[in-house]
């Protein structure tokens, strides 16, 4: 009976839309009174995060596919409907989106000039990236993509630091012309980026409901209708260029270290963590899921690129002086990695693509929240400047350096899980050089983040900081959940090769026998 | 009779204003304006309950779908205009009001009519009584020289394009030998030179008409220096009737064969939103950067005009109304904030989330609409013609619109940036705004929000009335 009605909740809707209803009611009840602006946010994205801990453990591994499906037509004549569905990659992806935002709404307690509208701005976001994650409905999908790109502009824009971002290119002249800062600078090109690369997915999108005739925008109607293969090889670049966008594929990945190193913590935090993955997953799910023969024609491509992101963004984050740089460019070098494994179209590859798109996020996150807590309490990025902080803050070095070593891929983190995963599916594919530009990006990750390490945490300490302090507080809360999750993930990988496992096998039998 | 309701009911109201400025005593004649106002707002209703009836004048006047539609567009864009100019003293209501407001209701008159047109003589007689009243309207401030040399631009260019417009129809006289549109759509045959000469001249009359890109010249000019309701107004409904006199002329009855309007149309449309877009880069008075984004929604209609099929000319349809309401909405808001301010550059909107949060939300909506973003009109307005030509497979110039979209994207969200991101002036408190201004405000974020959440009613009866077309 219980069981029965346990059944009846939508699961996936609590989970996308709580986020949104706290958004709301921090708008209309908590103005002026930022300790409930702070327990409403804390409260509706806890609701999210005990529900998608809990659809995890409730996905049932032998029927596989999608799972706690829930569909309500929107538009019936368009064929628009609202419709849910969770596989294993999914599930994962909620687990991560759950524990960023809760670790980021614990990481910017702090924030003071307009809390009210932060906190709104940021839940509304939330709910994009649950919708993106979970729609089965690709109209549908795109309105959430849309949603979690949007708020950024005013998030960096409001809130952002004025840090030592230089406008550049063409940017720089269309900015001369208006004068703006530069934390405006890097909202604008965030949002601009993000908003041409969806227009190629909306084309995509268009093309595939023009060609499908199936009148209808499900992901599961397109997956049974065949496309010609020419039609699916542009339908995949022009998805390939649009999700890949925000999962940061070189040449295009320059938005992403400006824009983070701009953000506010919480939102480097979920943009890095998580809205990167969102591109990432758009490129599996939505490229390689419905135009297999496209995946396949363009694989090659796909790789090369990761290869050039992996080396390329671990020596631009070598070259660094200012710490979000490093960790925003190191992001750079990891999506490269996530979108090599993808492209290996091999199962131990695509696993360890998932698996880093989860591995990363957790871990860049905990950077993020590093960087803002050191940051708040010295007021520099400087490397140069820091030094010997492991004296006066123990905690946050600990866990400065577990994510370290996460990053560079020591056993027992889940880094090390996703790189041996991808090194596997790249020794197997049909490009077995693209391994030896996997290894070289994990050797240079090696060198940045040692040196980081040792520079702030592990040098003589310098006198002007000697009056520091350790987290406190609500502060504790997104370090320890952090640091736990990944080397949760590291000691028991299976937690997550096996959801994953049920629907990468299917996915790769379409590529490979269509 | 039936066919003319709403032709006579204008009238009747046209003369009824003149007379009362005849009247008219003192220097405060703001009763005309709510006389004109509430006499729009009567049609309007009137119009909500009109059907389509048989043609009419033997076949040069057609109460249709498409012309209905058209006309309900029409007057609700006007009542909108007249609503948010009653409360401007300098300009609608002062000793002069009796003369301006007659000007946009023959203006109106004009457009209904044209709406109706299906012979030539009628569409081009109809033509120039929309335009004409307009070139006097653009120089109604005669004391200011900008709003002089405007409207002489206005004129000048005006008169060689319909000029031109006549030489093309003369062409096209000459081949069909009849001026029934059907006529002329039966004459027109692929290869056969004179129609399609005549059919080009007339197209560029009606490019200037719509301010597509070579002929755009008098757009910023005018928008820049007439009063901002009436420009709100000048900037939708003439270009509205402009559509629906090229739907007339070049779908009517042309079947398959409007296909040959496809790589013109194509191209005419790619290079507007290109243009458009792009100068509205540097603008730094927002009505210019209104202007120009002008431009390129004309170009996007014109997308779905390149589709050249029922449900392409339904989503220019959609396009139109999502474009009335964002654009006279984003207008008036400039007017509001000139009012208290006295400046019209984009630095006047300083600040004014924290001065007006509600001001700032709804030009945030009418400019999330005009630049295409989910959940406001605007979005399924570029959504819809885009699908159409994806439909009629023209994926280049999808993609190069949706490109172009972020452009647009760009200068809009650089005026969301004056409001949400920089402070307020020292001291600035709250703008104060007319209850006429905020009602029209209020009409047109409501349309713009209802369109973005619930687009089905006004798509069924845009693709209702343009499916005859065909």
């Amino acid at each position: 009976m219980i069981r029965q009605l346990l059944s009846l909740i939508p699961e996936l809707s609590i989970i996308t839309w709580s986020p949104f209803v706290g958004a709301l009611l921090i708008m209309f009840t908590a103005r002026h009174r930022p300790r409930a602006v702070r327990w409403i946010a804390a409260v509706t994205t806890g609701l999210s995060a005990v529900l998608s801990i809990r659809v995890y453990a409730a996905y049932d591994y032998d029927t596989a596919g999608f799972q706690f499906y829930e569909k309500l037509p929107l538009v019936p004549p368009l064929g628009i409907s609202y419709e849910l569905g969770a596989d294993g990659i999914s599930l994962l992806m909620l687990l991560l989106t759950s524990i960023i935002i809760v670790a980021g709404v614990f990481a910017s307690w702090t924030v003071k000039v307009r809390s009210q509208e932060f906190y709104a701005l940021l839940l509304a976001l939330v709910t994009g990236v649950y919708g993106v994650f979970v729609s089965l409905d690709l109209f549908v999908l795109f309105l959430f993509y849309e949603l979690a790109v949007l708020p950024m502009y005013l998030l960096i824009g409001i809130w952002g630091s004025t840090g030592e971002v230089r406008p550049r290119g063409v940017f720089a002249w269309a900015f001369r012309e208006t004068g703006v800062g530069t934390k405006e600078y890097a909202a604008m090109k965030l949002t601009l980026y993000l908003l041409f690369g969806s227009a190629f997915i909306l084309v995509g999108i268009l093309a595939l409901y023009v060609n499908a005739g199936a009148s209808s925008f499900s992901f599961l109607d397109f997956e049974a209708s065949a496309f010609p293969r020419a039609l699916q090889r542009w339908v995949f670049l022009a998805f390939y260029v649009g999700f890949g966008i925000l999962a940061g594929i070189w040449p295009l990945h320059t938005w992403s270290p400006d824009g983070h190193a701009s953000a506010p913590t919480a939102v480097s935090m979920l943009h890095a963590g998580v809205l990167m993955k969102l591109g990432a997953y758009g490129v599996v799910r939505v490229g390689m899921g419905l135009l297999p023969e496209g995946a396949a024609d363009l694989a090659w491509l796909v790789g090369t690129v990761a290869c050039v992101n992996i080396v390329y963004g671990a020596l631009s984050s070598m070259a660094q002086t200012d710490l979000k740089y490093v960790i925003a460019y190191s992001s750079v070098s990891h999506m490269g990695l996530v979108m090599l494994g993808a492209a290996t179209l091999t199962e131990p590859g695509l696993n360890g693509s998932v698996f880093q798109m989860f591995a990363h996020g957790v871990m860049t996150g905990l950077f993020f929240a590093l960087v803002g807590l050191v940051y708040e309490k010295t007021h520099s990025r400087e490397i140069g400047k820091m030094s010997g902080f492991g004296k006066t803050m123990p905690g946050i070095a600990t866990a400065f350096t577990v994510g370290g070593l996460s990053s560079l891929g020591l056993p027992a983190t889940a880094g090390f899980v996703a790189e041996l995963l991808t090194f596997l599916g790249a020794w197997r594919s049909a490009h077995r050089w693209w391994l030896f530009a996997a290894v070289a990006g994990t050797f240079l990750t090696a060198v940045y983040v040692l040196r980081v390490a040792k520079q702030i945490f592990w040098g003589p300490p310098a006198r002007e900081f000697h009056h520091l302090e350790d987290a406190r507080g609500p502060e504790w809360v997104a370090l320890v959940v952090l640091v736990f999750v990944l080397v949760l993930f590291g000691m028991v990988p299976g937690l997550a090769i096996a959801p994953v496992g049920t629907a990468t096998v299917p996915l790769l039998a379409r590529i490979v026998s269509p | 009779m039936m066919a003319f309701t709403l032709e006579l009911g204008l009238a009747v109201l046209l003369l009824l204003v003149f007379g009362a400025s005849l009247g008219a005593r003192g220097r405060d004649r703001r009763w005309i304006a709510w006389l004109a106002t509430v006499g729009i707002l009567v049609l309007g209703i009137v119009s909500a309950f009109l059907k389509p009836t048989p043609p009419a004048l033997f076949g040069m006047f057609v109460q249709d779908g498409l012309a209905i539609f058209a006309k309900r567009l029409f007057l609700a864009a006007t009542f909108i205009g007249l609503l948010g100019g009653i409360s401007s003293d300098a300009v609608a209501c002062g000793r002069r009001a009796g003369e301006y407001h007659l000007l946009i209701l023959s203006s109106l008159l004009g457009m209904l009519v044209l709406a109706s047109a299906r012979d030539l003589i009628l569409l081009f007689v109809a033509f120039e009584l929309m335009s004409i009243p307009l070139y006097v309207l653009a120089g109604f401030l005669k004391r200011q020289d900008e709003a002089v040399e405007a409207a002489l631009k206005f004129f000048l260019v005006g008169s060689v394009s319909s000029a031109v417009m006549a030489y093309g129809l003369s062409f096209v006289y000459g081949a069909a030998r009849t001026t029934d549109l059907g006529g002329v759509a039966q004459a027109f045959v692929p290869g056969q030179p004179l129609v399609l000469l005549g059919l080009l001249a007339v197209f560029a009359g009606f490019a200037f008409k719509i301010a597509a890109f070579p002929f755009h010249m008098w757009v910023p000019d005018i928008y820049e220096a007439a009063s901002t309701p009436f420009v709100a107004w000048l900037s939708v409904a003439p270009k509205a009737a402009g559509f629906v006199a090229l739907f007339r002329v070049y779908f009517e009855g042309m079947g398959d064969r409007a296909a040959t309007w496809v790589p013109i149309a194509a191209g005419l449309a790619a290079i507007t939103i290109v243009a458009g877009n792009l100068m509205a880069l540097p603008q730094q008075n927002t009505k210019r950067l209104l202007a120009y984004s002008g431009i390129a929604h004309i170009g996007y209609m014109l997308v779905g005009f390149a589709a050249a099929s029922a449900s392409g000319t339904a989503m220019v349809l959609f396009y139109l109304v999502a474009y009335v309401f964002g654009n006279m909405g984003a207008f008036l808001v400039v007017e509001a904030v000139a009012r208290s301010e006295g400046s019209e550059a984009t630095a006047a909107l300083r600040g004014l989330a924290q001065r007006s949060p509600l001001l700032a939300l709804a030009m945030l909506l009418f400019l999330l609409s005009l630049g295409g973003i989910p959940f406001v009109a605007g979005f399924w307005a570029k959504l819809y013609v885009f699908w159409a030509a994806a439909a009629a497979g023209l994926y280049w110039l999808v993609l190069l619109g949706a490109l172009l979209t972020v452009v647009a994207l760009f200068y809009y969200l650089l005026v969301a940036k004056r409001m949400y991101i920089e402070p307020p002036a020292a001291g600035a408190g709250p703008l104060r705004l007319p209850g006429t201004l905020a009602l029209a405000l209020i009409l047109c974020a409501l349309a713009v929000v209802g369109l973005g959440l619930y687009p089905k009613p006004v798509v069924m009866a845009a693709l209702r009335v343009a499916a005859p077309l065909f």
